[in-house]
């Protein structure tokens, strides 16, 4: 289970910040007042420290860290 | 155009106050005592200072300048600023705190000093520094030519420009020269909180100067100008350069010098997994950037200089202050990052390339004096190429990412794999600079970013050649790959056994 968790928090911020694009490459819909592209580079600047947390706390909970 | 003379004012009076605490940060005689105290600060900054000082190495005025007119011109291309920095930073989590243990251990302060030592080369530690100098001196040239250009637009009228950028760029090497990254560090605070300041009073009170509001201007960027808002489908530049720009700058970024010296002057592998966590959210600032870019698309007149979208639409905005403190915002963004920017490129001078291929007996005293005393050349040389050479900077910038991650299996992927052998890296690291020149001045790039084809070759070089030389990296050892392999397995055994 910490395995599957670890492996989808270092692959997501890849998958959406690259490989999703050609699909997130639209205007509409506009959220927060930012077009649909620019609103899904934003959320992503918010999400990918979730994601580096995540993996610093399972680190931490085996032991890895120093 | 006449510029402003409060605004003038202003943006000097903060230029000299920078450069009076850069001073001041190195009344200290021990910030210039040797070389480790002088460049990464006796590795004794905690975790918000090394955030300022990163933050400040890497959004630079040219950062600020160069986003703005690329959005003014090539529209949404701009953002590819945000995956890239978002994932430098993401990616710089699984490899920077092991780096820099290694680099605390045996008191290294060059990435090309890790080379030497991972790989007993003292050839390649020269060839990493060459390509890290080679590539550092265009990009300090960038920041000299945006405050150059800020000053054009703020005191045209008043002073000679050229005079005031060498004396500026005299007194930040002297300081450099004098506090080491001392100087840099504390003046960074400074213009961290300056630039989140005006960004977001410049994102705030241009909608509405301009448009009435945030949403009214989303509205008029949908129906007047919807090309700028997404990536474009045609041309020579889309998707595909889009994404392979983000991934390979984003594995460039920590192998530039100035970021490696930022890095260097943690204290802890924990001060720096903080940082890779929390410096995406300096992006935000980024993304706001670009929509300046936008801004001024839609309100400066046709036939604008790109280069000066973002200084004026400041000057047609704004009234003396507010100009002068954006003005100096730019100007303190091109000088803190240049200070730091020599250091590395010094650093790297004196010991990769002076030390360990010239007069490989200097140690000491004489080294730390050599080493500082590269400050002024590394300026100078800038300073000459900037004032000369304008308009070759640019592309040469453009080439520098793509020249630096060539260094990123040298300096990243040998810290991972132990067989990885000497001569089959520093082969892979010449076919890739290379193949990357040759796609760049061919122009057959297929719509890929250049340093993708110069990385994608420099690891398939390595991958195939290893084997022809792994036989003797197997059973040799040495002080580092001891520290990174065999005494890291003990480690985790215990751990293991602990637990």
């Amino acid at each position: 289970m910490k395995k599957i968790l670890l492996i989808l928090f270092i692959v997501l911020p890849f998958l959406a910040q690259l490989v999703v694009l050609p699909f997130v490459n639209r205007i509409d819909p506009i959220i927060l007042g930012l077009p649909f592209f620019q609103f899904w580079l934003f959320l992503w600047i918010v999400l990918t420290p979730f994601c580096t947390f995540g993996i610093y706390q399972l680190q931490k909970s085996e032991g890895g860290l120093d | 155009m006449q510029g402003n003379l409060t605004a003038l004012s202003i943006t000097i009076l903060i230029i000299l106050t920078v450069v009076l605490i850069g001073f001041v940060a190195g009344r200290d005689k021990a910030t210039r005592s040797s070389v480790e105290e002088w460049s990464v600060g006796g590795r004794r900054f905690g975790g918000l200072l090394v955030w300022f000082l990163v933050g400040a190495d890497l959004y630079t005025a040219y950062t600020f300048l160069g986003l703005t007119s690329t959005a003014y011109t090539a529209g949404s291309l701009a953002f590819f600023a945000i995956p890239y920095s978002v994932l430098a930073y993401f990616i710089s989590y699984f490899f920077l705190p092991k780096l820099w243990k290694v680099a605390n251990h045996h008191k290294l302060t060059t990435l090309a000093d890790y080379a030497r030592e991972r790989f007993d080369s003292k050839l390649l530690s020269s060839l990493i520094a060459i390509v890290g100098v080679l590539m550092l001196i265009p990009y300090i040239c960038l920041q000299l030519s945006g405050i150059q250009d800020t000053l054009k637009v703020a005191g045209t009228g008043f002073i000679n420009v050229e005079v005031v950028v060498i004396t500026s760029f005299f007194l930040v090497a002297l300081y450099t020269f004098f506090s080491g990254i001392k100087g840099p560090t504390y003046t960074a605070i400074l213009k961290d909180v300056l630039v989140w300041a005006i960004m977001l009073f410049m994102v705030v009170s241009l909608p509405i100067i301009h448009f009435g509001g945030w949403n009214p201007m989303v509205d008029k960027m949908v129906t007047e100008a919807p090309h700028l808002l997404t990536i474009p489908d045609a041309g020579p530049k889309g998707i595909p350069w889009f994404i392979t720009a983000s991934l390979v700058s984003a594995l460039a970024l920590f192998m530039w010098a100035h970021a490696a010296t930022g890095v260097f002057t943690a204290k802890s592998a924990d001060a720096i997994r903080k940082n890779a966590l929390f410096l995406p959210l300096y992006n935000i600032v980024l993304i706001l950037v670009v929509f300046l870019g936008f801004i001024a698309f839609l309100v400066l007149p046709d036939g604008t200089d790109p280069r000066f979208a973002l200084l004026r639409l400041i000057q047609t905005s704004y009234g003396g202050v507010a100009q002068g403190l954006a003005y100096s915002t730019i100007a303190l963004a091109s000088l803190i990052p240049c200070s730091i920017m020599a250091i590395g490129a010094s650093n790297l001078f004196a010991n990769n390339i002076y030390r360990d291929l010239i007069n490989p007996k200097v140690k000491g005293a004489k080294l730390t004096m050599i080493t500082r005393g590269m400050v002024f050349v590394v300026i100078g040389l800038a300073l000459l190429f900037g004032l000369v050479f304008p308009t070759a900077l640019v592309s040469l910038q453009l080439l520098g990412v793509s020249g630096m991650v060539q260094i990123f299996p040298a300096i990243v992927v040998s810290l991972f794999w132990r067989n990885q052998t000497r001569e089959a890296t520093i082969i892979g690291l010449v076919v890739g600079l290379a193949v990357t020149f040759i796609v760049y001045s061919t122009g057959f790039s297929f719509g890929i970013y250049e340093g993708f084809w110069g990385l994608v070759a420099n690891f398939a070089t390595i991958v195939a050649i290893n084997p022809l030389f792994v036989k003797k990296a197997k059973f040799s050892t040495n002080a580092v790959k001891n520290y990174l392999f065999d005494e890291v397995s003990k480690k985790t055994e215990y751990v293991q056994k602990g637990a």
